[in-house]
């Protein structure tokens, strides 16, 4: 009887791929110029100091070289790309009832108004290059925690605080898509969590792309002050089409003394986009930053989310998992920064390859001669699904202390032979065993995120298994 | 962004962020000279020639095509070692290369082990103490079917010697190279190998222990390049920096569409000895292929703290302990050595050390 191969579904995204006219919206013309960009200004009636900051932002995106160690972005012509698409009767709602009706059934098919009914502490919805509803529940508010869009917060009280911090930690001389960002930045959240305050259930934000052939550049920033606690998840999705999609988002995370951020992320944008987006977060004395990250759409990703731990005993974890199919090469991974004494920074990884796809683990652990007594553990690991496919796994360690303990495992195969004939051993059937295995196998991220999101990841992967791999 | 191409050596196969700096070395100037002094103990069964350049071999190497150059501009003659027909074990051969006083020297060597044949060549490395030069050796080979080739190679160069050593070589079906570098003197020492591992069952072993002092460096890139099928890699890296010694280690396993069933395992192993080292490691694994299994592990650091407790609790200080786990590193690679002088000679030379 001829083996039957396994078969790994491609991931259903019928879901996401939907669309509504963009007639009506508001667009500036496509590419990237002086004038674009200080029309962009105009649009968001930026601070003189910003409009200064986007100007000088796009000299250095112009000198700077595009990279030449990751996936082909050649497809991405920036003489194309709308930088800045503003939906109809924009203006950002605090009920979902004020909001324009096509935008509001599209985060309805998301999901997003029932998610925070029930199980989030407030909310952003951000469509095409504009926040369209930004809401924080009375009760968190009333603890002194701020969630608003950056603009609104550019220009309120908390205007002194957004210059000391944007962009400071993510500059625009780090590479070309982050000097892209200081350029044509529009929306995104801000939030700042004060000292001591817990926020119990999670915030979030969500990202939808409509416009074809346009990009999306939002800003998160979040600063958690001394010894609070704040659990944000990012979600991301884009209609398919035919034309190149962008997304260079940055966001800007700042964690006190003593305090815990945990910053989840399950991006699924369509396989049209180009996603060159930039993370990091600086932790003080005793804090923690917790990235838990899901990668699932896109056709190019370059993602590394970077932990700069800047105070005694800061602690960084990441938790990934990377699936790459057909028309995809996902390079993903993430940075770590040793700089104080004490700290501490473990790396948990899996990717998926099938179909074709390839997927890339990049990583960095630097240790400075500040960083006695820190330690660091790696362990990432590859399932490669098919024969056609590809994996790599590119770590980089860089160790400047002697009194440092620092590990790395990685792992690239397929499924085990003997794990399976372990399981059919106990009573399961091939079948099970190997759906078990690769279900398991994803379940590093899973485990780690708000159960809504953990069953909404696992539809997404969509793993259905039938037969036995080969 | 690009780096400096100008005389680039130790290229990584697949780049990663240039701000790292670990993507490559690179020379300030190509080390052109003379031939360096060579005498040999070449056993029966093994024919001697000199060829020049422009007949060696055009395997590629770990370093790179400008120590290409390096052979070529200088001038030098290839000696060529071939294993005459079908000669079973054969007993082990010499190549001593002495670096007199202050220069710039180059040689080459192209080895062929014939189908069914084994051999074990050692090549030693030496200057006088005090000397400061430059040196360059490259080293072809062709391991045949069902063939062995155990190379090896001990630095014992003064501390003013800088050292470029470049390896590159074909494992066909069945066939073993099994490469044991012993890195002991030398400042800034820059060692490539690369394998290409097409012969169905061919199987790289690599053991390289190494001590750096002082404010010397060593670079290093290997790289198993998986073409045949069934083909297994084995690359392990032990080693001691002291003072403010730095090194770079990178080590490639790149699975090519094809080598199906083959298996590939990095190991890495480096003891930190003095605030002041820096230590870099990058480890890569590509996979191009399903049905294959990499491995890869490191650990960086001070000793384990359970190791240190069991050692303090017989009587041991925190030096003493450091000190023989150091020697213990080096002598665990040198052990693997099939050459019992060599291994005396290794014993001797870190004794006095």
């Amino acid at each position: 009887m001829a083996k039957e191969k396994t078969e790994v579904k491609d991931i259903d995204r019928s879901k996401y791929d939907f669309r509504y006219s963009e007639d009506d919206a508001f667009k500036l013309n496509e590419g990237l110029t002086p004038e674009i960009v200080a029309q962009i200004s105009k649009e968001k009636n930026d601070p003189e100091w910003m409009a200064e900051f986007r100007q000088k932002s796009l000299e250095l995106y112009n000198k700077m070289d595009i990279p030449d160690w990751g996936p082909s972005i050649e497809g991405l012509d920036m003489d194309h790309i709308l930088t800045y698409v503003r939906p109809k009767d924009n203006k950002m709602q605090k009920d979902w009832k004020d909001v324009p009706r096509d935008i509001k059934d599209t985060f309805e098919k998301l999901g997003i108004p029932k998610a925070e009914r029930e199980s989030l502490a407030g909310v952003g919805a951000q469509y095409d290059s504009e926040l369209v509803y930004h809401n924080v529940k009375k009760e968190v508010a009333e603890q002194g925690v701020i969630y608003s869009d950056v603009e609104s917060a550019l220009r309120g009280p908390y205007a002194d605080l957004i210059k000391k911090h944007f962009m400071k930690l993510i500059t625009p001389n780090d590479h070309k898509f982050a000097a892209l960002h200081g350029a044509v930045w529009s929306g995104g959240s801000f939030v700042y969590v004060p000292p001591g305050v817990h926020v119990e259930i999670p915030l979030q934000s969500y990202f939808r792309l409509n416009a074809a052939g346009a990009g999306q550049f939002e800003h998160t920033l979040i600063i958690v002050e001394e010894g609070a606690y704040l659990h944000f998840i990012e979600g991301c999705s884009a209609p398919k089409y035919n034309v190149a999609n962008l997304h260079a988002g940055a966001v800007e995370l700042y964690v006190g003394k003593n305090a815990t951020l945990r910053y989840s992320t399950i991006e699924n944008w369509s396989k049209n986009m180009y996603n060159l987006n930039t993370k990091r977060a600086k932790v003080e004395e005793g804090g923690k930053i917790e990235w838990i990250s899901g990668s699932f759409g896109s056709h190019v990703s370059y993602l590394y989310p970077m932990s700069v731990l800047n105070g005694e005993g800061a602690r960084s974890e990441f938790t990934g998992v990377t699936f790459a199919g057909k028309g995809q090469n996902l390079d993903t991974g993430c940075k770590v920064l040793h700089n104080a004494p004490h700290t501490s920074s473990y790396v948990n990884t899996r990717s998926i390859s099938k179909d074709g796809g390839v997927s890339t683990f990049r990583s960095s652990v630097v240790m400075t001669k500040n960083a006695k007594g820190s330690k660091s553990s790696t362990s990432c690991q590859s399932l490669m699904v098919d024969n056609i496919s590809r994996s790599d796994t590119i770590p980089a360690m860089d160790i400047r202390v002697a009194d440092a303990d620092v590990g790395h495992e990685a792992k690239i195969g397929r499924i085990s032979d003997e794990v399976v004939f372990y399981l059919m051993s106990r009573g399961m059937s091939e079948d099970d065993a190997r759906a078990l295995i690769v279900r398991g196998f994803a379940d590093n991220v899973g485990k780690e995120l708000p159960l809504e999101y953990a069953v909404e990841m696992n539809n997404l992967i969509g793993l259905e298994m039938k037969g036995a791999i080969g | 962004m690009s780096e400096n191409t100008s005389f680039i050596v130790n290229r990584i196969p697949s780049l990663t962020w240039h701000w790292l700096h670990m993507n490559q070395a690179d020379l300030e100037t190509l080390p052109v000279g003379t031939e360096g002094s060579l005498s040999q103990d070449i056993p029966e069964g093994i024919t001697l020639r000199e060829v020049d350049a422009t007949q060696f071999s055009s395997t590629r190497t770990g370093m790179g095509t400008n120590v290409d150059r390096i052979v070529t501009e200088s001038g030098v003659p290839v000696h060529v070692l071939e294993t005459v027909g079908d000669a079973g074990e054969l007993d082990n051969a010499h190549l001593d290369f002495d670096y007199v006083g202050s220069g710039a020297y180059v040689n080459a060597v192209d080895l062929s082990v014939a189908d069914g044949t084994e051999l074990t060549l050692v090549m030693n490395l030496r200057s006088e103490k005090d000397a400061k030069g430059t040196a360059a050796l490259q080293t072809r080979y062709h391991v045949g079917r069902g063939a062995r080739l155990t190379l090896v190679q001990v630095n014992y160069l003064g501390a003013g010697y800088d050292f470029l050593n470049d390896i590159g070589g074909e494992v066909d079906e069945k066939g073993d190279f099994q490469l044991i570098q012993l890195i002991l003197g030398g400042q800034n020492n820059y060692y490539g190998s690369f394998t290409e591992l097409s012969g169905k069952k061919a199987n790289l072993t690599t053991d390289i222990g190494y001590i750096v002092t002082g404010d010397h460096k060593l670079d290093m890139n290997y790289v198993a390049n998986h073409t045949g099928r069934k083909t297994n890699c084995d690359i392990n890296a032990d080693g001691v920096l002291r003072n403010q010694a730095e090194k770079i280690f990178r080590g490639t396993i790149d699975f090519h569409r094809g080598c199906g069933g083959s298996t590939g395992n990095e190991l890495e192993n480096v003891l930190l000895m003095d605030e002041g080292v820096i230590n870099r490691t990058i480890p890569v694994i590509l996979c191009d292929e399903e049905d294959v299994e990499g491995n890869h592990g490191a650990s960086i650091g001070r000793l384990d703290e359970s190791l240190m407790f069991y050692m303090q609790s017989r009587g041991m200080n925190d030096e003493e302990i450091y000190e023989m786990m150091a020697q213990a590193r080096i002598d665990a690679v040198a052990s693997k050595i099939p050459d019992e002088a060599t291994r005396e000679e290794i014993a001797k030379y870190l004794g006095e050390e």
